[in-house]
């Protein structure tokens, strides 16, 4: 595979990135959806989705994007990609040039390179795949439709790549149904990863597969990724699966990021205490002092994003919500090595981690 | 653990579909007892049978399913206290008899608490329906019970909740409902099948902590199936392993965490990520599940399998006790 789709020239204005090791970076992302009703479509409430949301991925590394559902954490990744034009923010992506550019401002004439540049893995394995398309149709598609080599070509690329991934390339005439979940999230691997990208969104990517083929596509992204020097971002509930895959984590709660930290510091030392909460429930795989383990359960019921609480969303739930919390919004700040939290009292407060 | 404490013994088990392309042996002989008082963790992947098994017990099994053979002795503990057995698979379906079972004796919960709650209904009128289908008692007592229930399982302000719609809920709390919904005959068990997978790892928390709690409070056996071993690490007294319609594996939960006997067992603990200081590389299990209509010959587990044997391809294991609690169907362990 030597070609690289990467997009170098441009027409748009170009931006800078704060750091050349960024690949993206996300500056006060937000994406709201208006509620509609009636027959006139009038607005009765705005979904705050993604609420003032930054963070950025270095290159090469993997970043995770943890929270429960209904914290936004797909409609960052759908706003990556350009499925969602974002309401407000920036979307700064380096280009390979160095210099940058805003995703989300982006003209749709000049889109075409960051949609190959740019590629998702989706969660379900069934429904992402056109079962009227064979898997080579699938894979090439997007070769196809952008022209961007011949035909002769891409039957050899098809196949190395189909290779590369675990498939047996004598199957690439199939169609989907004639596979396995795992095998087909394979065929998703291999669409991703067709047009050479630099960034790629894993949506779930193994949340709906089987113990031991999770493991044997996590090891996959895993070699892909060392391969091709892939950077991810990972969007997961999965916190397991986190902590083996990911360099650093984004812990989001309801549209808003709570925590950000390299991932063996926030299971050691979270600050946040929805982080804690979140991480005391996890399963652990050891039935040895089951007793002891006492979990932190949460009061109430996550916010509604369309009408949040004042304040600081996480208050009403929160074991060491005051006054203050109800009143003001805190912001992400840094406390040193790397470790961000949005959190009043987070000096205060000493959190119970999961790894000792 | 004598005979009096077993509560369902299941003995060589086989449910066959019987479809067009041919017959898929989902269950394929299975023994299994439970006990009084104690959770089993029926755990494996998908397409293992596991849910089918737990159907059966209440002769819920869908069409084209049918139960080949075997049997499912209930020892029904009756007023006074004498034991009444029962063989559930000898049953009609649309009997009385298992209709006095179903819901009363043993009680269920499902993986989709969205589909499994009629929409139509206010909570309180399934629960209360659910009441009076088993015990004679004035529909005022019966609202009272289930308020008393949905209490019970933690429901904030239950006598408002009780004339609450269930597309008004948040997953957790339909959840709950269901929950309260099973316990409000007092059954002697409990069969949750992957009753947290659709909810949230917080909400997932909470559930599986209140049905370890009432458990302990109602002294009900519970049947817990599931994928996930990190919830049967936190839930299970016994262990059942499952691999294409077979019990693998049994033993309590510790014997199966620490000291697994079966492959199929030890490369599913392998291939697990784990929250850990060090980073270990997973192990997944090479291929695949095979087809149902394609079943390996011999062991099922062979093609698979990373201690393979040549006559693992032809001769197909038996149970092996190891000791009066961990049996083992591999041929590694046959004498």
């Amino acid at each position: 595979m030597t070609v690289n789709t990467a997009p170098t020239a441009l027409v748009t204005p170009v931006a800078t990135m704060s750091d050349p090791n960024h690949l993206l970076e996300v500056k006060n992302l937000k994406k709201h959806f208006p509620i509609l009703r009636g027959i006139f479509s009038t607005v009765k409430g705005i979904v705050k989705a993604v609420d003032d949301v930054s963070f950025f991925i270095h290159k090469g590394e993997t970043l995770g994007l943890v929270g429960e559902s209904g914290c936004g954490k797909t409609t960052i990744g759908r706003c990556i990609v350009r499925a969602y034009p974002p309401t407000n923010g920036k979307l700064l992506y380096q280009l390979v040039n160095l210099s940058a550019v805003d995703l989300g401002k982006l003209p749709e004439k000049e889109a075409g390179p960051f949609r190959r540049d740019i590629r998702m893995i989706f969660q379900d394995p069934y429904s992402s795949l056109n079962p009227r398309m064979t898997v080579f149709e699938v894979v090439s598609e997007v070769l196809r439709v952008n022209r961007i080599c011949p035909k002769s070509e891409m039957q050899d690329r098809v196949e190395a790549l189909l290779k590369q991934v675990g498939l047996r390339p004598e199957y690439m005439q199939r169609y989907p149904h004639a596979f396995s979940g795992g095998e087909r999230q394979r065929i998703g691997v291999a669409r991703a990863l067709i047009t050479n990208p630099r960034l790629v969104i894993c949506d779930e990517a193994v949340s709906a597969l089987d113990v031991s083929i999770r493991a044997q596509i996590l090891n996959l992204l895993e070699e892909l990724q060392s391969d091709y020097n892939l950077t991810y971002l990972f969007i997961s509930h999965d916190l397991s699966v986190i902590r083996h895959i990911c360099d650093r984590i984004v812990v989001m709660y309801v549209g808003k990021v709570v925590e950000v930290s390299d991932a063996l510091d926030l299971y050691i030392n979270p600050r946040h205490p929805y982080t804690e909460a979140l991480l005391s429930s996890v399963p652990l795989a050891e039935p040895e002092g089951r007793e002891e383990r006492s979990r932190i359960h949460l009061q109430g019921e996550i916010a509604d994003p369309s009408n949040p609480p004042s304040g600081c969303y996480f208050n009403p739930r929160c074991r060491f919500a005051q006054e203050h919390c109800q009143s003001f919004e805190p912001q992400l700040r840094d406390m040193g090595d790397n470790h961000f939290v949005a959190c009043h009292f987070a000096e205060q407060m000493s959190l119970r981690g999961v790894i000792h | 653990m004598t005979s009096k404490d077993i509560l369902l013994d299941v003995k060589d088990l086989r449910i066959h579909f019987f479809t067009d392309e041919g017959v898929v042996k989902a269950v394929d002989g299975i023994d299994m007892k439970i006990y009084r008082g104690r959770t089993l963790c029926l755990v494996g992947e998908s397409g293992c049978g596991k849910s089918v098994a737990c159907r059966a017990f209440l002769n819920i099994l869908r069409s084209p399913g049918k139960i080949v053979s075997g049997e499912m002795i209930y020892y029904k503990l009756t007023e006074d206290n004498q034991i009444d057995i029962i063989d559930i698979a000898k049953l009609p379906p649309k009997g009385d008899k298992i209709r006095q079972i179903r819901g009363k004796e043993i009680a269920m919960i499902f993986q989709e608490p969205m589909t499994s709650l009629s929409m139509m209904n206010t909570v309180g009128d399934q629960i209360v329906e659910a009441i009076l289908l088993h015990d004679e008692m004035s529909k005022e007592n019966a609202r009272k019970r289930a308020v008393e229930m949905l209490a019970r399982v933690g429901l904030p302000k239950p006598d408002r909740l009780v004339d609450e719609y269930p597309f008004r809920l948040s997953g957790g709390m339909r959840q709950r409902v269901m929950i309260a919904m099973a316990l409000s005959c007092k059954p002697s068990m409990l069969i949750a099948d992957e009753p947290t997978t659709a909810l949230d790892v917080t909400t997932q928390a909470q559930i599986v902590d209140l049905i370890r709690d009432l458990q302990k409070q109602l002294d009900m056996s519970v049947l817990y199936i599931t994928h996930d071993l990190g919830v049967v690490a936190e839930v299970a007294d016994d262990v059942a392993v499952m691999y294409l319609g077979k019990i693998v594996e049994f033993s309590d939960v510790r014997t199966i965490f620490h000291a697994p006997k079966h492959p199929y067992t030890q490369a599913l603990l392998r291939s697990l990520p784990k929250i850990a200081l060090e980073r270990e590389e997973l192990d997944p299990i090479k291929g695949m599940v095979p087809s149902p209509f394609r079943r390996p010959s011999g062991c099922l587990f062979n093609p698979r399998c990373s201690k393979m044997m040549a006559k693992c391809a032809s001769v197909e294991p038996k149970v092996t006790v190891l000791n009066e609690n961990h049996t083992v169907q591999c041929l590694l362990y046959e004498e």
